[in-house]
């Protein structure tokens, strides 16, 4: 009888040790998911960046055509020190997962207006350069964001951030090339993909160091 | 002593500029509390790659980004570079012209 009990709870115990080496791959599976899914979007965005500033330059490049060099200028800059209307705050998240700062952009928020801290957001402008979907290979991924469909999303724009839009370009005179409001979008585009990437970067390197770790686990 | 609003939070490089105000710059933006993420065009962060690499503080966002002159090249990106170890068992600094 002793003997069963004996041979009941070592069997009990092989099963739990069983169970917890499982839990454990699993665990490092996650983890190189994570990775893996973090690198490749990493690499997405950056390529999205490259893209997004090139037709920012160009639509200036147009625009400077078309309104001269002398009203898009740096010379037009006052060289004075005026209140950000765009801000990123930094905050730490405490769960499991994503156990570091994540970044968020605050666009568009002027407390002259009222706004003070208050985020203002909006559906993303259709563009002609559409770009790349994040694509998340698992269930593991800590941060599972959305990209808003873009062709043939109806356009909404809240007026407050047109009209601090509008001002930021009156610097360049009353009536402003298309050229160069499309090049305002394309700027604040890669300024929301910057955002991203420094996510992404955060995510990856935290990523990588338990790879890492898990790999020196199993070679000693 | 220049007040907290008169600090500069950027630095425009032009071929004027030395290796030494880009790296105090570096030094003085990576270790300013104000300021969360830093954006340099990597052609620049090429010149002063050894400083780039060396950081690794995780809250502080370095970001290497393209210039209109110069396309940015995964192959130089520092943070890419850190992790390729894992992939391959070439060092770090193998792949870099």
């Amino acid at each position: 009888m002793e003997e069963q009990d004996q041979m009941q709870s070592s069997i009990e115990v092989e099963e739990l040790e069983e169970q917890q080496q499982r839990e454990g791959k699993r665990l490092e599976e996650e983890n190189v998911v994570r990775f893996l899914d973090s690198l490749d979007s990493y690499v997405t965005l950056l390529d999205s960046l490259s893209s997004t500033l090139r037709q920012g330059w160009l639509e200036l490049a147009s625009a400077r055509q078309s309104m001269g060099a002398s009203r898009i200028n740096g010379a037009l800059l006052d060289l004075k020190f005026h209140s950000a209307a765009t801000s990123l705050q930094v905050t730490h998240h405490d769960d499991e997962i994503l156990n570091q700062p994540h970044f968020t952009l605050c666009k568009w928020a002027s407390s002259k207006n009222g706004y003070g801290d208050e985020k203002l957001r909006e559906n993303k402008l259709q563009t002609n350069s559409d770009g790349p979907q994040l694509r998340h290979r698992s269930q593991f991924a800590g941060t599972p964001e959305k990209i808003p469909e873009t062709k043939g999303a109806p356009l909404i724009v809240d007026d407050q951030v047109q009209k601090e839009r509008t001002k930021s370009l009156s610097m360049f005179g009353t009536l402003v090339s298309p050229k160069l409001r499309a090049a305002q979008l394309s700027f604040e585009t890669a300024l929301e993909t910057l955002v991203e990437i420094a996510n992404v970067r955060l995510t990856m390197l935290s990523t990588s160091d338990q790879v890492r770790k898990e790999l020196e686990g199993t070679e000693g | 002593m220049l007040t907290y609003e008169e600090r500069q939070i950027h630095l425009s490089w032009t071929q004027n500029t030395t290796i030494k105000q880009i790296e105090d710059a570096f030094k003085e933006f990576t270790t300013r509390e104000d300021i969360a993420v830093v954006l340099i065009s990597q052609y620049v962060a090429n010149m002063i790659r050894f400083l780039v690499d060396s950081y690794n503080q995780p809250v502080l966002a370095f970001l290497e980004i393209p210039s209109k002159d110069h396309p940015y090249d995964p192959a130089h990106d520092s943070v890419i570079s850190r992790v390729k170890y894992l992939f391959s068992t070439e060092s770090v600094a193998s792949g870099r012209r």
